[in-house]
């Protein structure tokens, strides 16, 4: 009785709204004018070169900004597991706050260091790093710095958390016994850590890359996905779809099912790449 | 236990399914039979829009003042009504909509052709010629009248007299000028007084909006579907007008609204061409009183076609097809629709010009404004309005926008623009498919 509650909800919940949004995504129109134009929807996303752009932006962030944020919150956790080191618990909360804050609010805080006679450009320009103010926003280049910086500072801390975590599990007398062996703490570093890591590594890079293939808010808010598309995501050309153009809500939903299958297929990837039982 | 708990789950679910009937029922039935007494407004912008239809709410209950209908005025963001309005017309469900709703006018042909049955008829509640003609086009479709023309977003050129004055320059000679002479007296201002000339956001092409339109030319051909892009005179001259102010050094980057008013604010730069709803903003810097003036848009100087005067944003009131229609189409008759003193009102208290003809005759449209030096600015502004060129804007504006974003960008990096805009056009016919 208890269960069969649960499946309902569930399938009232979750898979009647999937199979609905993934038979929308067969259907084309304006508004309420929706008719079933069978495949099109799919062929339209590689002739659509705002779609395509889309695509290239989020890799783009995937590639450079999920590698970048793990290496950095295992470094950090590394250090911060450290018994030795005073004020650990401080750290630990600067590090993790950012994840809890509003994502609205630290993007336009954002907004506002990284613009033109913003507080970034003045302090490397005070310490004579640049002579000319760096178009953060309004450049296309700068504009996917920006954003990779900002989620970077957002959600490095929360990756974190799980690394300091898995850490404490591992037992310190198999640090001794390298310890006694004679590694040194590098050693220590790839022979022990990263291949007691590796579930997380697993777990957080997934994670990561789903985050990322649903990037919204930080391009919204930053760079409202601009200049000219150049830090658009796949997520906010959905948004567009749907609420800034005249609504196609059937075509929407075709690129919301193409990031579902972009995810899975990474996801597939990564399992295969960690290479052991874990898959 | 777990059947207990599983009784409460299922009961709770129930309940909350009956309460929200219940609800519904509470808030749209019993007074339809009579007449709805009760309307719902949704609008942006709390000074200006929510302004005024307080405004029109005070004056509709002094007429009336034995009615008893009372308007719930709810300020919402633009992009807020877009969404809401969007997933609740397409759900299927107009209960959680409003009566009567702000769109702009870029926008209120994508609503009112993709959800034809949304919106309630208004020709029999007001006289589409009683308003500006370039107001018609968005507002109607087949000739029935869906909106009530509301705010004029005809647009000026906001100048800066003193910065003018110190690069040899008088108000005068910025009367009715061209693009390029425009462009030729900015590089004189930035070399003099060091000031740019004005600002734009790379992300928005408004500037490019405002052009074609002074040349009665748009993204879209009349019939408001087919891309208007190659080929397109006005749009061309409008992309080299662009690129040629970016390539003079005259123009500060912004990226935002906020940064946007604070050039002007901050007094960085000498001109603003814009939509007349930016007075109030412009008027915030008190400091800055007697040395702004406004002259007419520049118009293209290849372009027979163009005149001095073009569009900017404005927008207009729409009464969807719910319970009270009726007492929420004769609100806005009596006021948007026809009431000349609420209009002198609406233009000396919020600076909101109206498309109402009859309006411009008032006292309240004869006024010199002494942050202006004296000018009067809303007489002006309201001579402008009647010539703006009417063009249909169809569905797809910022659609189109989005893509000529991007190739305004390649356009900028060197890109041929006869290549620029046949790559716009293929990519536009694929997105209005």
């Amino acid at each position: 009785m208890f269960i069969i509650l649960a499946v309902v909800m569930i399938a009232a919940f979750y898979f009647y709204p999937m199979i609905q949004a993934l038979l929308l995504s067969f259907k084309s129109g304006k508004g309420m004018n929706l008719s079933y134009v069978g495949f099109d929807n799919y062929v339209r996303l590689f002739s659509d070169k705002t779609f395509l752009t889309a695509v290239k932006n989020t890799f783009i962030y995937l590639i450079i900004q999920v590698p970048i944020m793990i290496v950095l919150a295992m470094f950090i956790s590394v250090l911060l597991n450290d018994s030795k080191l005073k004020f650990r618990g401080l750290f630990r909360t600067a590090i993790f706050l950012p994840a809890v804050t509003s994502l609205v609010a630290y993007s336009i805080i954002f907004k506002y260091l990284f613009a033109t006679d913003g507080l970034v450009n003045k302090l490397l320009m005070n310490v004579h790093l640049i002579t000319n103010p760096i178009q953060w926003i309004t450049d296309p280049f700068w504009a996917k710095i920006t954003i990779i910086i900002a989620i970077t500072w957002r959600w490095t801390g929360y990756n974190m958390i799980f690394y300091l975590s898995a850490l404490q599990n591992i037992d310190h007398s198999i640090y001794e016994a390298a310890k006694i062996d004679g590694a040194s703490s590098t050693r220590q570093f790839f022979g022990i850590t990263i291949p007691l890591l590796k579930p997380i590594i697993l777990f957080t890079s997934i994670t990561s890359t789903i985050g990322t293939l649903q990037l919204f808010d930080e391009v919204v808010n930053i760079t409202k996905g601009g200049p000219g598309n150049a830090s658009m995501s796949i997520s906010q050309y959905i948004y567009n779809l749907s609420f800034k153009y005249t609504s196609d809500f059937g075509y929407a939903a075709t690129v919301s099912y193409s990031i579902v299958i972009m995810i899975v297929i990474l996801a597939i990837v990564q399992f295969k790449a960690a290479g052991d039982k874990n898959g | 236990m777990k059947k207990l708990l599983a009784i409460m789950l299922a009961s709770f679910v129930l309940l909350t399914a009956c309460s929200s009937t219940g609800n519904n029922a509470a808030n749209n039935g019993g007074t339809a039979a009579e007449g709805t007494k009760e309307i719902t407004v949704w609008a942006w912008d709390k000074v200006f829009n929510i302004g005024a239809m307080e405004r029109a709410s005070e004056a509709y209950k002094a007429k009336n003042p034995d009615s008893d209908l009372k308007i719930n005025i709810i300020e919402n963001a633009q992009a807020d009504i877009i969404q809401k309005m969007n997933a609740g017309l397409n759900a299927g469900t107009t209960k959680s909509l409003p009566t009567i709703v702000l769109i702009e006018d870029y926008r209120a042909q994508s609503f009112l052709q993709s959800y034809p049955d949304a919106f309630f008829e208004l020709t029999d509640f007001i006289n589409p010629g009683d308003f500006a003609d370039y107001k018609i086009g968005p507002t109607s479709v087949d000739g029935k009248q869906y909106g009530v023309p509301f705010d004029s977003g005809a647009a000026g050129l906001y100048v800066r007299s003193d910065y003018l004055e110190e690069a040899g320059y008088k108000v005068a000679d910025l009367q009715d000028i061209d693009w390029k002479k425009f462009i030729e007296i900015g590089k004189a201002v930035k070399a003099k007084t060091g000031k740019s000339l004005l600002t734009q956001d790379p992300n928005d092409l408004g500037l490019i909006r405002m052009m074609i339109q002074s040349a009665g030319s748009w993204y879209l051909k009349d019939d408001g579907t087919t891309p208007n892009l190659v080929g397109n005179e006005a749009l061309k001259e409008a992309f080299e007008s662009y690129k040629e102010l970016m390539s003079a050094d005259i123009v500060k980057v912004t990226s935002d609204w906020s940064q946007f008013v604070g050039a002007f604010n901050s007094g960085e730069v000498a001109t603003v061409p814009t939509g007349n709803w930016i007075t109030a903003s412009i008027k915030a810097e008190a400091s800055q009183a007697g040395k702004w003036a406004v002259v007419p848009f520049p118009k293209l100087g290849n372009n027979a076609n163009s005149v001095h005067a073009s569009n900017l944003g404005g927008s207009s009131w729409y009464v969807m097809n719910v319970d009270g229609k009726e007492a929420a189409a004769e609100f806005l008759k009596q006021t948007f629709g026809s009431d000349v003193e609420l209009y002198q009102k609406l233009v000396t208290e919020i600076g909101a010009i109206s498309t109402l003809k009859a309006a411009a005759t008032g006292e309240a449209y004869k006024q010199a404004d002494e942050f202006f030096g004296g000018q009067k600015v809303i007489e002006d502004f309201a001579k402008w309005t009647e010539q703006i060129p009417n063009v249909n804007y169809g569905m797809h504006t910022y659609a189109l926008e989005d893509i000529l974003v991007v190739e305004m960008q390649n356009y900028l990096g060197g890109k041929d623009i006869d290549k620029v805009l046949s790559d716009a056009q293929a990519q536009a016919e694929t997105q209005v498919k």
